[in-house]
């Protein structure tokens, strides 16, 4: 069954939502890493002919409704980070762990600065400093992600 | 042709990109994506339901684990308390009675008492500048957007987005809110903004020479036609004074527990 071994990525997409609209306390919101733009830079970065622009596209509609965010705010986001990832991923991938969750910050800090710049022109400003919380926290976590979903990846012989 | 893949991953992001800020406009000018977003949310409801559980579990569990004096305890004062409201209640059908007398008498087609659904908080928007949250009751219950939102103490805020089996509701609190009020001391109608803050509502540009004072009252005044009149909102808990441009802003904490309450009635205006 060829298809259904790629069901993994949809699974994996789906533990990223629900760790996406887990309530937390107010302090810790600011923290959240975003998990769906982590999992989908994994996914595009392995399989950059399976998880392209499109997917990044659907997600992303997923996720804003779910946040109850315009929609198209953080598919806008996620789609330009999975086209830089795409241009970029031939000399990322053989980067070492650390070095890759530098990148990962970048691409995550883009990714925050397009959703704050959105809320901007709503006219609700996001302080400077929020920005940097997340991709921070996800920058630590990156390695985590990596390991587990090559290892997922690995088991459900995807290549 | 590497080249030429490149390429067309470009021109794909670019169509992307435009849609989305397409998807983005035509989202907050007009609302003909409503359809997608209630279908979408239909289909992660169930993951709104896995993520709730914690929070419902440990309400359940708690409620196992009560002891039975609480219990007992809880009892007789909830005996008591309902001795007193049947008896405020007796006066209350009496004067409701009469109330409705003396309409006829004025040929008044007001109604007294609203229809109301029970509901129950399913979860907070996670979005932090944003003050939505989702009720477990839908257009399947008759909930319409626009219906109005209160809790035991008083308005919460209006229905925005509906689907089956849930509801988005914007809070009174929400930045992009307003809401019409009246004064019950003094009868001056203004309009409170919202600011972000679960405790803070913003009445702006009220004239030098209105009569307000700490403490004062604020009620619903059912202008603009969303919000049945005479529910209560808020209490006045500062006033500032723009002694240059001649305008008085007041702040007001909202009555409605808006970041505690759990049950939660959306008003059905009668037709």
């Amino acid at each position: 069954m060829p298809q259904l071994k790629y069901l993994v990525i949809h699974l994996s997409l789906v533990a990223a939502l629900i760790l996406m609209i887990l309530p937390l306390p107010d302090w810790a919101q600011m923290y959240r890493p975003n998990w769906i733009a982590l999992v989908l830079i994994y996914w595009s970065m392995a399989l950059p002919q399976r998880v392209g622009l499109w997917f990044a596209f659907f997600c992303g509609i997923v996720l804003d409704t779910s946040l109850g965010t315009l929609l198209g705010q953080h598919t806008l986001a996620l789609v330009i980070v999975v086209y830089f990832n795409l241009n970029f991923y031939q000399r990322i991938r053989v980067l070492a762990l650390t070095q890759q969750a530098v990148y990962v910050f970048a691409l995550l800090l883009i990714n925050q600065i397009i959703v704050a710049w959105v809320e901007g022109t709503l006219g609700r400003p996001t302080p400077l400093l929020a920005y940097f919380g997340a991709p921070l926290v996800g920058m630590l976590i990156w390695p985590w992600v990596f390991v587990i979903l090559r290892d997922i990846r690995r088991k459900a012989l995807l290549r | 042709m590497k080249l030429f893949q490149a390429r067309g991953a470009t021109l794909q992001a670019l169509f992307l990109v435009v849609l989305c800020i397409v998807t983005m406009v035509v989202d907050h000018r007009f609302h003909h994506l409503e359809i997608v977003r209630s279908n979408i949310s239909l289909v992660i409801s169930p993951l709104r339901y896995l993520v709730s559980l914690p929070a419902t579990g440990g309400h359940w569990l708690g409620d196992w684990f009560t002891s039975h004096s609480e219990l007992l305890e809880e009892n007789e004062t909830f005996k008591a308390e309902s001795r007193i409201l049947s008896a405020r209640l007796q006066k209350l059908e009496i004067l409701a009675e009469e109330n409705a007398r003396l309409r006829n008498l004025l040929g008044s087609s007001r109604k007294i008492a609203d229809d109301v659904i029970v509901a129950e908080l399913l979860s907070v928007d996670q979005n932090p500048y944003r003050q939505l949250i989702e009720i477990n009751k839908g257009s399947s219950a008759g909930v319409e957007i626009g219906h109005a939102v209160i809790d035991d103490f008083g308005v919460m805020g209006q229905v925005i987005h509906v689907n089956p089996q849930s509801a988005t509701i914007i809070l009174i609190s929400d930045p992009e809110h307003a809401i019409p009020v009246q004064f019950v001391r003094s009868g001056t109608r203004s309009v409170a903004f919202g600011r972000g803050s679960t405790r803070q509502l913003e009445l702006r540009y009220l004239p030098a020479t209105a009569d307000i004072m700490v403490d004062d009252e604020l009620v619903t005044s059912g202008l603009g036609g969303r919000f049945p009149p005479n529910y209560p909102v808020a209490r006045v808990t500062s006033i500032s004074e723009d002694r240059i441009r001649g305008f008085v802003s007041v702040i007001a904490e909202p009555k409605a527990r808006l970041d505690s309450s759990r049950e939660v009635l959306v008003i059905k205006p009668r037709l």
